[in-house]
This record gives C-alpha cells, sequence and structure tokens, in this order.
C-alpha cells in the first residue's frame, strides 16, 4: 500500500502547478528610517506597547528599579541571556524582590512564571519598522517569562534595531534558528468581542521595551 | 456530542435562506457592516503606509507561484529540515487521516485536555469532534473561537469568528461556562474572565494543537501569527505540540516567508504585523530553559494536490488573509453561516466545492454578483471571479444544475445552433414584447428590480442577420437609439 507521504508527493510530482518555479530574487527593503529608535518608538506606541529611551545600561537599570518599585513588583522572572542580562547581579542590585533566573536559579521556573509579577527578557534584535522585538529560545532563556506575567520588560541594546523584516533575514544570513523564536510587536490584544480593542487577554498586559545606547535620542530623558 | 461545526455543505436554495436570516437581523447586519468596515480600512491605511506595497504584492504572487511549480520538492526539504530538529513530520491524505493521526499522538500520551489555537485546518478536518469521540476535551483559546465553540457554532469570518456576536451573548455564554454569573457585560470584564478561565487549561494541557500560517522549507519551521499570546500558549506550555498545516503553505525560504508576514497582518487586520509571530523550530532543545518535549506537524493534503493542472490552481496561492470576505458585497449582507463551510466569503466560495465536493456546495459558485472586488484587495491577486464562474461551467458540464435549469440551457443552445430557428423564434419575440416595451426597453417587474436601475432593450425591429443581408453599411448609425447597447 502506498504511504499518504508518497501519495501525496506522487501526485504532485505529476502534476505539478503550471509556470516558471524559479522564485524572484530577494525582496529589497524600501525603508530607510533616519532614526532607528525614532520609528520604533512611533510603532511600538501606536501597537499600545511602551518604550523608555535611555542614554546608557546604568540608566536602563534605573528605569528598571523605577519600574519595578511603581509596579510593587515581589516576584520577578529574568532571563540569563542573551547579554546585557548576563552582566548585572539582579539579586543585589534590587533586594526587595523575589528572583528567579532562568537556567540559573533552584526551583520550578514554570510555577515561578505562574506566579510572577514581572518578566524581564532582552531581544537578539529589534525591528523599527513595526515596533517588534526578536526573542529567542536557548540555555538560560525561558519562553514563559515572557509570556505568562502580567508585564513583560525587554531591555534592548540600541545597536539591536534594524529596519523591518527583510533587513532583519538578510542580516541573520544564515543563522540557524532555535527551537522557538518570537516577533513580539505589543501588549496581547484582542478585538474578538464587538471588534472592541482589549488589551491583555492571554499574553503581558503591558511591555514595556528599554532601549539604550546607540544612537542617542534627539532629547533629553527627565528622570 | 455536537455535531454543528463540521461542514454542512450550501445548495442555492440553502444559501438563500440562511443568508435572508441574516438580512433581516438589524443588529447582525450593523455588526457585519462595521467590523468588516473597520478591517477595509485599516487594510488600505496599512499598505498605503507601506513603500512599494504594489510591488511587493507582486513579487509575493510570484514567489507563491513558483513555490506552487516545485511544490513536491519544497515539501520534501521542509520534512527533511523539520526532522532534522527534531520535530516528527505526518502526512494526511484526507480530513478522516488527519484526524486519526492527531487523535493517535492524544492517545499514545494519555492527554484529556487538549488546548488550541485558532487553526482554519483543524476546522476543515472538524478536529473537535474526533478528539471528544476519543475522550479529549478540545479548548479552543482564541477568544473568537472559544465565544463560538460555548456556543456550539462554525466560525462567522476566517480571522474573526465571532464578529457576529454582542456582548451580552458573550456575557451568557461565559456565565453558563463557569456556572455564576458575571459582574457586568463590560467588554473588559469578559476579556479578564477569558483571560483567567483560560490559563486554568492552558497550565493543565496536556497537548497543545495550533495550525500553522507558514512552514518555512529552509529551517523546517512552523511560523504561527495571533495576537493574543494563545498561540504562544499552546505550543509553550505542554508537553506535546501539534501542527495542522496545508501542503501548499509553504514557503521555500525566509526571504520568501518575510514577504508573505509583510503583507499578511496588513491584509488581514491592517496591523504591520501581528502581536506575536512565532517560529517553531522542533521540539525545545535539550539545553533549553522550557518548551515542548515533542512538535509533531501533520501535512494535510484533503484534495489540494488534486488542484495543479487544474483551473484552479492558483487558489493555492491563498495566504487565508480574510481581504477578500472584507470587501465582498454578499459576505457583508449574507454573513459567514451561509456559506456551510468554516471558509466563508469569496475564497470560500472557491475552496468549499474544491475540498468538499461541488455537489454539497453548488450554492456557492453563484453567492457572487462577480464584482471583482476580491481580486482588488487580494495580497496576491488570485482571480477569484474567473474561478466562481469555472466552477459555475463545471456544474453545467457534470449535470449539477437543476432539471429546469438544464431544459432552458439546452433549447437555447439549440436554437442559438439553429439558424432558421433562431430568426423564427426572435421574430416571435419581438412581436410579443410589443405590449411591454416603452422607450426602446423591457419594462421589468418591480419585483426583479427594486431599486428600479435594471435596464433591459427591447430586441430591435431587425436582427443583425437581416441588416447583414441587407446590406448593413446602408445602416447610418445616428439612426439606432444611443441608449440600445445593452446596459446592464
Amino acid at each position: 500500500m502506498t504511504s499518504a507521504r508518497d501519495e501525496i508527493l506522487g501526485r504532485l510530482h505529476e502534476r505539478p502547478v503550471n509556470g516558471e518555479d524559479q522564485l524572484p530574487p530577494p525582496w529589497q527593503s524600501r525603508r530607510q528610517f533616519p532614526d532607528l529608535a525614532a520609528r520604533f518608538e512611533e510603532a511600538l506606541t501606536a501597537a499600545k506597547g511602551e518604550v523608555k529611551r535611555v542614554a546608557d545600561l546604568p540608566a536602563a537599570l534605573e528605569e528598571i528599579g523605577r519600574l519595578l518599585s511603581s509596579l510593587d513588583a515581589e516576584r520577578v522572572v529574568i532571563n540569563g541571556a542573551p547579554a546585557p542580562l548576563d552582566e548585572v547581579t539582579w539579586e543585589e542590585r534590587f533586594p526587595g524582590c523575589r528572583w528567579h533566573i532562568a537556567g540559573q536559579s533552584e526551583g520550578a521556573l514554570r510555577a515561578f512564571c505562574a506566579e510572577a509579577d514581572v518578566g524581564i527578557s532582552s531581544a537578539d534584535a529589534a525591528l523599527a519598522e513595526t515596533g517588534s522585538i526578536v526573542v529567542q529560545s536557548g540555555p538560560g532563556r525561558s519562553r514563559l517569562a515572557t509570556l505568562l506575567p502580567p508585564v513583560h520588560i525587554a531591555l534592548v541594546p540600541g545597536e539591536r534595531l534594524t529596519a523591518d523584516l527583510f533587513t532583519w533575514v538578510a542580516g541573520r544570513g544564515e543563522a540557524e534558528f532555535p527551537a522557538n523564536l518570537v516577533l513580539i510587536s505589543g501588549p496581547s490584544k484582542t478585538a474578538d468581542i464587538e471588534q472592541t480593542l482589549a488589551i491583555g487577554v492571554h499574553g503581558p498586559k503591558r511591555l514595556i521595551v528599554i532601549l539604550y545606547g546607540g544612537k542617542q535620542p534627539h532629547f533629553t530623558i527627565g528622570q | 456530542m455536537s455535531n454543528e461545526r463540521v461542514p454542512t455543505g450550501a445548495s442555492v436554495a440553502e444559501f438563500r435562506q440562511r443568508a435572508k436570516v441574516a438580512i433581516e437581523d438589524v443588529r447582525l447586519q450593523e455588526a457585519l457592516e462595521g467590523a468588516t468596515g473597520r478591517f477595509r480600512t485599516a487594510r488600505e491605511l496599512a499598505l498605503a503606509e507601506l513603500p512599494g506595497a504594489p510591488a511587493l504584492r507582486d513579487h509575493l504572487k510570484e514567489i507563491r507561484a513558483a513555490t506552487l511549480a516545485a511544490l513536491a520538492g519544497h515539501l520534501e526539504r521542509f520534512e527533511a529540515n523539520a526532522q532534522a530538529a527534531g520535530a516528527h513530520v505526518h502526512w494526511a491524505r484526507d480530513a478522516a487521516e488527519a484526524r486519526e493521526i492527531v487523535t493517535e499522538i492524544a492517545r499514545t500520551h494519555g492527554v484529556s485536555l487538549a488546548t488550541k489555537s485558532k487553526s482554519m485546518a483543524t476546522e476543515e478536518i472538524a478536529l473537535n469532534e474526533a478528539l471528544q469521540a476519543a475522550g479529549v476535551e478540545p479548548v479552543e483559546t482564541d477568544l473568537g473561537e472559544w465565544i463560538i465553540q460555548l456556543a456550539e457554532e462554525p466560525p462567522y469570518h476566517i480571522i474573526a469568528p465571532a464578529i457576529h456576536k454582542t456582548r451580552d451573548q458573550v456575557a451568557a455564554l461565559f456565565e453558563a461556562e463557569q456556572g455564576a454569573p458575571l459582574p457586568s457585560d463590560d467588554i473588559p470584564v469578559l476579556t479578564e474572565q477569558a483571560r483567567r478561565r483560560l490559563r486554568q487549561r492552558f497550565l493543565a494541557a496536556g497537548m497543545g494543537i495550533s495550525g500553522g500560517n507558514i512552514a518555512v522549507a529552509e529551517t523546517g519551521s512552523v511560523v504561527l501569527v495571533t495576537n493574543e499570546g494563545n498561540g504562544r500558549m499552546v505550543t509553550s506550555l505542554p508537553p506535546v505540540h501539534v501542527a495542522v498545516i496545508g501542503i501548499e503553505k509553504v514557503a521555500p525560504t525566509w526571504e520568501a516567508a518575510a514577504a508573505w508576514l509583510a503583507l499578511l497582518a496588513r491584509s488581514a487586520t491592517g496591523q504591520p504585523l501581528s502581536i506575536y509571530t512565532s517560529v517553531i523550530t522542533g521540539p525545545a532543545r535539550p539545553e533549553d530553559a522550557d518548551g515542548p518535549e515533542e512538535v509533531h506537524i501533520v501535512l494535510l493534503d484533503n484534495g489540494r494536490s488534486r488542484l495543479p493542472g487544474t483551473n484552479y490552481e492558483e487558489v493555492l496561492q491563498c495566504i487565508r488573509c480574510g481581504a477578500c470576505v472584507n470587501i465582498c458585497p454578499v459576505y457583508r449582507e449574507a454573513g459567514g453561516h451561509a456559506y456551510g463551510s468554516p471558509y466563508s466569503g469569496p475564497i470560500g466560495a472557491v475552496i468549499s466545492p474544491l475540498l468538499f465536493g461541488l455537489e454539497a456546495y453548488g450554492g456557492l459558485p453563484h453567492a457572487s454578483s462577480l464584482c471583482g472586488a476580491c481580486l482588488d484587495v487580494c495580497p496576491v491577486r488570485i482571480d477569484l471571479p474567473r474561478m466562481l464562474l469555472d466552477l459555475r461551467a463545471d456544474e453545467v458540464e457534470t449535470g449539477l444544475t437543476s432539471r429546469p435549469e438544464q431544459m432552458i440551457e439546452g433549447a437555447a443552445a439549440f436554437i442559438l445552433d439553429h439558424e432558421r430557428l433562431l430568426a423564427a423564434v426572435r421574430g416571435t419575440l419581438s412581436r410579443l414584447q410589443i405590449p411591454v416595451v416603452a422607450e426602446g426597453r423591457l419594462r421589468i417587474p418591480e419585483s426583479l428590480n427594486p431599486a428600479g436601475k435594471r435596464q433591459l432593450p427591447a430586441l430591435a425591429e431587425k436582427s443583425f442577420h437581416q441588416l447583414w443581408a441587407e446590406g448593413i453599411g446602408d445602416v447610418d448609425p445616428a439612426d439606432e437609439p444611443a441608449d440600445n447597447h445593452g446596459k446592464r
């Protein structure tokens, strides 16, 4: 008996769809943003995300401190990678919170994530056009940390910004894909009831991206 | 067990009957026009903001056509790369085989609860009914899908399944689900209720089931696009993830997938990208912090591989954005349930007969005014109006039309084929028409012409044949009535 695989492929081999089977050359991005960070902020804000632009990592950490205290965050789950997450000793710096560092802390990660107030990650890339951050799985990188807590904070170096999907794909080159990679372009949302926008249906209700370094913002951030 | 969600078919009479119900429901008409109108506006704004959008649409069309021209090879490459990443790849000839594969995976793992993210492929194969029969409780987790699951109805729209439900109807469903009243039917209250109730299910499920928007051959990845985050939950929390994907949804390369993604959400909801674009490449690696232990990909044929080489091969290019549904004047009045299929609107009118049989869906090729709006908005410019006409021709050729229609068509064909008979019939008709002619036009009864806009020119005094025989060059064009040009 022919297997389903052989039968389906056999039929397709026998009778291909008419026409040229050569792919066109890759689409070249037509985006040229004079200020990638400004466009990123504009796009993510339009999708109800929040962007804080600061000068450098110390300023970014101060921003995180302010956020954690304003959120009354007790339990915080954080990814251990990529940089700069591995450059900070979080428990020492913010002793007011209970920390779970993915890949390092003892205890059940999943249960901690389900109860956490805040999840913190970095991003491997960020797309200016759509205000998206690219978050990959891997050692010390929890998928649930950016999914289960009601607030997701992402600490992103400005130099990881790229124009759009096309420049991102071109920039990746032959880099291997991790088991899970997600482009996150805002807080969880739905319009399934009467086409009315509602934020935070399953994933985080707030997405706050702290963008630091890279090209300096044109304005000064107030303290 | 409820059988409500299985594709039910749509004859001309069934379509009319269901459309009538929708048209007479004032609230439903408002909801339909509101929802599709918002989608249309958002789509236009999103494409206007994208530099080179028309050229990008042509580019994606080229990609889709070229991919399908060598589909077998791309599927083989997808399979090899997905397997190399540790995923299990299954092939399903039809709906029954796909259902059997998924229920068998559930059985092997002793699954009693499965969470699902929105998937048209699983609607197409009526997977939920099969899971229930196998003792697995399937829970839809997209808010709209959960609402219609609780209501035991099929989806109303391919990307917005519950657009026909009002907040008070949703509140009633949620109250019945939890067996207790809700504080109000405010949308934030309803959203929070769904978050709370479904969060428990996400954490408890033994298996997650999704569809797949794109299968990227180059890396063996499944791309899943959602806004709510339920797609991420379903593919991250349970130990087993099963994705059911139509075999036509392959992108050979990441460059191709990028073009696809750049147009998918813009054409669908008008978002530049959906909130979450998940790329799943096999199960969690041993060193990963979390993620599923097993990933299964079910490649679903169910009639698709019969389409290459036919008049309908182009329909395989569809990326399921729903833009044609939102623009369609027939869908906007008749509503999604008139189609008797999980796929509604113009794309549904073409693929439902192709996937489920023209016998059961004979009404759908006629559920169109052939205005061509669907072709205008399709991101890959699929000629749906032409295919609707081809389906109508197939109905005639395979003897699926009604007996009276066949007799009328047969008689017309016979008359048109016999010149002298045609002349005699024409002569008779031009005399018979005299009582109903006014100012060179036939008076059409008001019941057939409610808006008074239809015009039907009367038969001319002399036929073309007669004029030709008498020497057509002698006719002064100025003598002809100016509007006698069959204006429809």
